[in-house]
């Protein structure tokens, strides 16, 4: 997907199209990237311990889930979100509907599904699940038994 | 017993409920075949050519009667009435029909059973110890503690699409029952110098083709500590673990190629960051409430009286299947499924009822499971024992052989699985025709005979004291024996005795390699005590020369 630059840019929550970076492209010039108000673009094979130093400069993260069995985006929204803390927008692009709920658990805020699918109800996937029974990013609205 | 509460039921439905529309999605085209096997598989549901198979997890291995007889019901209306109980403590249905799973889970999750994470790349079942609260000189109980873990990996976030399956045992035992260390990860709870208690963690161990006795990860996690560190583990694995490589998913390989230390160094470094985190502590609370829940329902007897019937089968039988308990007055009884001439593991709804009214009778309503493919009976008492032993002979479920040589632990091989190189079953059965004679058996004692259809060991071939483990060469079945691998006192994968047998020689085969060990043994010696004596060579001049 990215690879193939098809996602170049987002538009995030406030309607602002962002410019979407490669983590070495970012790394590469945060400063003139920070400026110029350039988002991150984070494919499952990145090391996201990368981005810790300048996290909280980043407008945006998008996290690309593009493999279904693929998990370790569920792993690196955990990491930047509750253990670096960071508050921006983390998208989650390529999203699977089945995986919703465990996406925004994981700390994704927003995202843009792969495949949309009629008469699906989306709030099934994202709210499936009322219990849950261990910590995560985002527990919200959930009754906690750990 | 524990018993599931109202939250932990809706959340099975919940689960239901949502699997429930993936499948109406799949079967109206809406959910891309891919997606749905990976969802299915963490539903426990496997589409194989001709039929479907569902697998039930029976959550360390422990289950009441009433959920007993909820397996049977589920038999008789959603299969062609039996189940089949793993080696893995789980039990699987194989002629289920699509549109009726919904409706058979929903009937399970009434009584707290469900097919959540049986399958697929996810972290599996516990496997524990049957035996787990009933003897003497245990560490401790080990079922608060598989509870807890087994809540919290529940559907976790994070860790649901791990690059491969991630099978745990915790075992709180001197002996390992659960055979800890042929799992991807293995806590054993150990006491430390000042007598707290907590886990040595091993990690990487596994059968298959390429097998391996996980290493030590770390001496001594504390109790308190075990959810944070888990999830250091887990989370390596979920980054860093092969997923290019169809034949190197499993955590044993990502271990092997760092090294055990460097492996450990990593999940310690990630760790840091998890201990001290109020959120990730174990739930001490919740921890002493379970050991309340977990108590056992008995006290111990005054039977000094008591004296046992005298009868010559009883007592055959009661050497092989029945334990002491630790509390005074009571028996761990053992019933063996397999019967001659039937599948290891087979029950039939009928004799699910019936055991479940036998545990109602005499075991408060309990029992366990164990990877030999039995049941256990935890709580029946001395001088209940005979009458017990009375009406298991009359369903012939008392058969003599239990525990003995006769009783072959064999995976459903060809005749029931398509990744099959060889039958099991069929040559399970002939094992127990040449050895018939109860007192050639007696003499020879428990010698435990493991057989796999192919390279996916289901049936731990590689830590029995004699394994098989089928092969195709030119179209022709072929079995590759290994000798003395054991995981009671230590974990050792058997060493191979040589070039595979024909299956129409092995069973001469296993007939010279017990005529070594009779040969060959001293007063009180098993099978693996005679083979470290005296070695491999015996065995195989014997069989090969
Ligand atoms: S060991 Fe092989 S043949 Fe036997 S049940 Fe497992 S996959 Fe099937």
């Amino acid at each position: 997907m990215v690879e193939d630059s098809e996602i170049i840019s987002v538009v995030n929550e406030q309607g602002e199209s962002i410019e979407l970076l490669s983590v070495d492209e970012w790394i590469a010039d945060i400063d003139s990237n920070v400026e110029s108000g350039k988002g991150v673009v984070v494919t499952p094979a990145d090391d996201v311990e990368l981005l810790q130093e300048s996290l909280h400069k980043i407008p945006l993260i998008a996290l690309d889930f593009v493999s279904f069995d693929d998990g370790r985006g569920y792993s690196q929204a955990t990491l930047i979100r509750k253990r670096w803390g960071y508050s921006g927008e983390i998208r989650g692009i390529n999203a699977h509907l089945d995986q919703l709920q465990f996406m925004l658990r994981s700390g994704v805020n927003t995202y843009d599904l792969q495949e949309q699918y009629q008469g699906s109800n989306e709030r099934d996937y994202t709210h499936g699940f009322s219990i849950c029974y261990q910590v995560a990013a985002n527990n919200d609205g959930m009754k906690q038994k750990f | 017993m524990y018993q599931y509460n109202t939250d932990d039921t809706a959340f099975l439905v919940e689960r239901v409920d949502q699997f429930e529309k993936q499948l109406d999605r799949h079967l109206v085209g809406d959910l891309d075949a891919a997606k749905f096997r990976s969802l299915r598989l963490r539903n426990g549901l496997y589409m194989e050519l001709h039929a479907h198979m569902l697998r039930v997890a029976i959550p360390y291995g422990i289950l009441n009667t009433e959920q007993l007889r909820a397996l049977a019901d589920v038999a008789d209306k959603y299969d062609r009435g039996f189940g089949h109980f793993t080696t893995r403590q789980n039990i699987q249905y194989n002629w289920i029909e699509l549109p009726q799973i919904a409706n058979l889970l929903r009937d399970l999750s009434s009584v707290g059973l469900h097919a959540i994470q049986t399958s697929g790349k996810a972290m599996r079942n516990i496997t524990a110890d049957p035996f787990s609260g009933l003897t003497e000189d245990e560490v401790e109980d080990a079922r608060p503690y598989c509870e807890l873990i087994r809540r919290w990996f529940n559907i976790h976030p994070e860790f649901s699409w791990l690059p491969s399956k991630f099978k745990m045992a915790i075992n709180g035992a001197k002996l390992d029952e659960t055979a800890l260390q042929i799992h991807d990860l293995g806590l054993k709870i150990v006491r430390n110098d000042a007598g707290e208690l907590g886990f040595a963690s091993y990690v990487g161990g596994g059968l298959g083709a390429a097998p391996m006795v996980g290493p030590e990860i770390h001496p001594f996690v504390p109790v308190e500590d075990i959810i944070s560190y888990l999830e250091s583990v887990l989370r390596i694995y979920n980054l860093k673990g092969r997923r290019d490589n169809l034949k190197r998913l499993r955590i044993k390989f990502l271990v092997r190629e760092h090294g055990a230390a460097e492996f450990a160094k990593m999940v310690d470094e990630d760790w840091q960051h998890g201990k001290d985190d109020p959120a990730l502590k174990l739930n001490m609370e919740e921890l002493t409430k379970l050991k309340q829940d977990f108590t056992l329902p008995i006290e111990s007897l005054d039977l000094v009286d008591f004296k046992d019937t005298l009868d010559i089968n009883y007592s055959i039988w009661k050497t092989n299947n029945v334990r002491t308990h630790k509390v005074a007055g009571y028996s761990v009884v053992n019933i063996s499924l397999t019967q001659l001439g039937t599948a290891p593991g087979d029950a039939t709804s009928e004799q699910m009822r019936m055991i479940a009214d036998l545990a109602d009778k005499y075991s408060n309503s309990e029992l366990r499971t164990t990877k030999r493919q039995n049941l256990v009976f935890p709580y029946v008492r001395q001088d209940q024992v005979y009458a017990l032993w009375q009406e298991l002979e009359k369903s012939d479920l008392a058969s003599p052989h239990n525990g003995t040589l006769a009783h072959v632990v064999a995976c459903p091989g060809a005749d029931y699985c398509d990744l099959a190189k060889a039958v099991s079953i069929p040559i399970a059965q002939q094992v127990q025709q040449r050895f018939d004679d109860m007192d050639k058996l007696y003499d020879i004692g428990p010698i435990n005979i493991n057989i796999s259809g192919c390279e996916n060991s289901c049936a731990h071939h590689h830590i029995s004291d004699i394994g098989l483990l089928g092969l195709k060469k030119n179209e022709q079945e072929f079995y590759q024996i290994t000798l003395a691998g054991e995981t009671l006192q230590e974990t050792v994968i058997g060493r191979k005795l040589g070039r595979s047998i024909a299956g129409a020689e092995v069973v001469d085969a296993i007939e010279d390699i017990v005529n070594i060990y009779l040969d060959n043994r001293e007063e009180g010696e098993n099978f693996v005590d005679v083979f470290k004596r005296i070695g491999i060579a015996s065995f195989k001049e014997k069989v090969y020369g």
